[in-house]
């Protein structure tokens, strides 16, 4: 049961990332096609503002590969986990999950408003990729907090 | 090593010499012009009228070049780019550009048969479309108009359903009269609709005509006056001429490709002329001199005057601008300091008070560039790209800029990536176990070497990093990322100090910058405690830096208020710095915990993907799955990560290391040049 609720956790992370990068990146997308059509010579200063809210999904995706390396899961010494300790697992999940589905979503506004700039002012684009840069700090952040809380409650399991 | 010194020059020439001086600081390009004042006598060119119509000139000719790049694309190797532009010498190009209006015409002719094939395009589809609507009646051999003779009438129509000569008057029966006689021939028949000729005695004409009527008879809308063979054989010859038009123009499109250089060298010439008019505005005239002022760099206005007086009739002054000029910037740097100019560019030039933030700059640049990628593999795919591109193709201008950046940083990858132990991520230590069974790659070089070359073999005796690995050991990293996040805030600080003290302004660098420092010395041992564990400094380091720390707090509540009249003030803002500075510098310090994140991201990523690539069993099948998958995998894994790194090593300048001294707001210099794209024009010898 405890292994349960920590997978729970993984999947959580892994899936509420993507969730928020794909809407985000797809988001971003429509704009920058937008652009492109009037002027395709734009396309790389887009595209870069495109995978911006990307990221998110794949810190997601980290967090579940380290939660399954921490378990151990599909060997045979695959860590049996108390409730309270799989919950452990679960909650240091929840801020890359939670974190990374908010910030993919407002990521990708910042970013749509950028491929504006891109468009009006592109000799200005480079400002444009910094204030969707902005938001990304907090993915960063609790991407990290995830990942800390996880290596400790490994190291006090062990 | 740094912001250019500007100085002002002005040049006074007699008229008769004024083009000739003109096009030689154009094409000497070391003067951005300003707008000369008006003073009596003189008064200022209006070229903005010629400016427009060669830029009208430059649009055909550039229309042109799109044309046969469209219908007679060249071949050119993809490398073709990156090798620089064939060089032409004054004399050439002055020569050649008397010959341009002949190119002008080529590509007004270009143009013209590109409207040609256009219309000739449409008008053919409009001909196809009528020739269909006649081909149903293409054997009749009557006109469509035909109405019969003196004693017959005729029909010549359509009904909305498919006949055959028997079907039609089996229908036809029931509604006219038995001894109505009528003869029917179907031109022709499809599914929805019979092209129908009908023949009657004149006297029976109504009731055969009302008969049709019923069964929906309709005549044709666009009935033809002579048999339709003769419509559709007319139509056809339409075609046949629009379409040989059409070819005409299209290979005089091919043929005139064959000017392409000659045309971009045109586009060159009017670009450069278009610039020249619209600089012209800048320059002030009298009845016998031209004035032009303008700011040019120090150093390479003692050559452009030498050159200028020995030349032409000119009286040139040097002079250093005054304070209130709005003085363009340029920087001028070694390559490897150079590469990411762009980068400050992209954030704003500096102001007269900054100084040239990019030789600091550079150094942080790649070191925390590579410590985000933080893959060896990467970063040799990177450097041995960019190093290709540098030496091979000697590329230059922005782009060289670009390609040493990123050589640089690829540089800075494999040192990172080598200390923590990735290359393509786990590739060399999954190989060796997977393929030949040795688990502890990294313990055997080592002593095969006879000392500790790979201290990662601590965590797993199959790494081969240098220091450690981040995924054994995140905290380390992090707290390693903090203080190189220190460092980076340190030397922004100091180069504020820098600043200051340019500006002769001690006591505010003493003030702002030295109790700040002593401030996160002393608390930064409490911090790597707490996050890494009691004992991650030793107890008496951190006993003593605490004191460090309040003295830091104290100078700042006793400095930062300095400016405020009254005592309570100063206090009061003295405390407002201490906490503006203790929850500033905790974010921008935090803000470097994604050297972790990052690096991390890379490195799981590409373990991931050998993972994947090494899941069936028999060393046959891995083998055969490794190679597409490792490939694949790496591509998008090196392909996403460098984006993001890109980003978050910008980031880090701009919103961290830029805050603590930069201000910006400058004006890069953009001097009267030859902006030439295809050619590239040297001064004579």
């Amino acid at each position: 049961m405890g292994v349960m609720f920590a997978i729970l956790g993984g999947v959580l992370a892994a899936a509420m990332g993507g969730v928020g990068s794909a809407i985000g990146v797809g988001r971003v997308g429509r704009a920058a096609a937008g652009v492109v059509t009037e002027d395709p010579s734009k396309f790389g200063k887009v595209l870069i503002l495109q995978i911006l809210p990307g990221t998110q999904g794949l810190y997601g995706f980290l967090i579940a590969f380290l939660l399954m390396n921490n378990l151990k899961l599909g060997s045979a010494e695959a860590l049996n986990l108390t409730n309270g300790q799989g919950l452990q697992y679960f909650a240091a999940c929840m801020p890359m999950a939670i974190g990374g589905l908010v910030s993919a979503l407002m990521q990708a506004s910042a970013a749509v408003a950028g491929v504006g700039i891109v468009a009006k002012r592109p000799e200005e684009s480079g400002k444009a990729i910094i204030f969707a840069a902005m938001v990304e700090t907090y993915a960063v952040l609790a991407l990290l907090i995830s990942i800390l809380a996880m290596m400790n409650i490994t190291s006090t399991i062990a | 090593m740094a912001k250019v010194k500007m100085k002002k020059i002005e040049v006074v020439t007699v008229l008769e010499e004024s083009k000739k001086v003109f096009d030689f600081l154009q094409v000497q390009g070391v003067v951005e012009l300003f707008n000369s004042e008006e003073k009596p006598g003189l008064s200022p060119l209006t070229t903005a009228q010629t400016a427009l119509q060669v830029d009208k000139y430059l649009d055909t000719c550039l229309t042109a070049l799109s044309i046969i790049d469209r219908y007679a694309p060249e071949k050119k190797p993809i490398t073709a780019s990156l090798r620089g532009l064939p060089e032409i010498s004054m004399s050439e190009y002055l020569e050649k550009s008397e010959k341009i209006d002949k190119t002008l015409s080529y590509c007004y002719d270009i143009c013209s048969c590109e409207k040609t094939v256009s219309d000739t395009k449409v008008s053919v589809a409009r001909l196809e479309a009528a020739r269909k609507l006649i081909e149903p009646w293409i054997d009749l051999d009557v006109p469509m108009r035909y109405k019969g003779t003196d004693t017959t009438a005729a029909f010549i129509g359509t009904l909305p359903a498919d006949y055959t000569k028997q079907t039609l008057e089996t229908a036809l029966s029931p509604l006219i009269g038995e001894d109505v006689g009528v003869e029917c021939e179907i031109i022709s028949n499809s599914r929805d609709r019979s092209c129908i000729f009908a023949l009657c005695a004149k006297d029976n004409s109504e009731e055969v005509f009302s008969a049709l009527r019923t069964l929906g008879f309709a005549y044709p809308s666009d009935a033809t006056k002579h048999p339709p063979r003769v419509r559709f054989d007319r139509i056809g010859a339409q075609i046949s001429s629009e379409e040989e038009k059409f070819q005409k123009a299209k290979d005089k499109i091919i043929a005139l490709a064959e000017k392409r250089d000659e045309i971009r060298f045109a586009c060159d010439c009017f670009k450069i002329r278009r610039d020249k008019y619209a600089q012209l505005e800048n320059v002030c005239v009298s009845d016998f001199v031209m004035v032009m002022g303008g700011y040019v760099p120090e150093q390479k206005a003692e050559d452009l005057i030498k050159k200028l007086e020995n030349r032409f009739t000119v009286a040139v002054t040097l002079t250093n601008p005054d304070e209130t000029d709005s003085v363009p910037v340029l920087f001028e740097n070694k390559p490897f300091v150079a590469a990411v100019e762009p980068i400050t560019e992209m954030y704003a030039m500096p102001s007269k008070q900054d100084i040239d933030p990019n030789p600091v700059m550079s150094v942080f640049y790649y070191l925390l560039f590579g410590i985000m990628l933080s893959d060896a593999g990467y970063g040799l795919l990177m450097a041995i790209g960019c190093g290709i591109a540098k030496f091979k193709f000697k590329v230059t201008g922005k782009l060289k800029k670009t390609v040493d950046m990123y050589f640089w940083c690829g540089i800075a990858t494999v040192f990172w990536g080598a200390l923590f132990g990735s290359w393509f991520g786990d590739i060399v230590p999954r190989v060796a176990q997977q393929f030949f069974g040795v688990a502890d790659i990294g313990v055997r070089i080592n002593t095969a070497l006879g000392f500790e070359l790979f201290h990662g073999v601590a965590d797993n005796p199959g790494s081969i990093a240098i220091w450690f690995e981040p995924v054994n050991n995140p905290t380390k990293l992090l707290l390693y990322s903090f203080l190189f996040g220190i460092i980076h805030l340190f030397a922004g600080v100091i180069l504020g100090m820098v600043k200051m003290i340019k500006q002769k302004n001690i006591i505010g660098a003493l003030c702002d910058g030295i109790p700040v420092m002593l401030l996160v010395v002393g608390i930064a041992p409490l911090g790597a405690n707490i996050i890494g564990g009691e004992g991650t400094v030793d107890a008496s380091i951190s006993g003593v830096m605490i004191w460090v720390a309040l003295a830091g707090a104290v100078l700042i509540v006793l400095t930062a208020g300095r400016d405020s009249k009254n005592i309570i003030g100063k206090l009061g803002i003295g405390l407002y710095g201490l906490y503006n500075a203790a929850s500033g510098w905790m974010g921008d310090i935090l803000s470097y915990s994604r050297l972790l994140a990052l690096g991390l991201c890379t490195g799981v990523i590409a373990t991931v993907v050998n993972t994947l690539g090494t899941i069936p069993d028999s060393k046959a099948a891995k083998l055969g799955l490794l190679v597409p998958v490792f490939i694949f995998g790496h591509i998008v894994n090196m392909a996403i990560n460098l984006i993001g790194t890109y980003v978050h090593t910008n980031r880090l300048q701009y919103v961290e290391f830029f805050a603590k001294f930069y201000e910006g707001g400058g004006r890069s210099f953009t001097p009267l040049k030859t902006d030439t794209k295809y050619i590239k024009i040297m001064e004579d010898k």
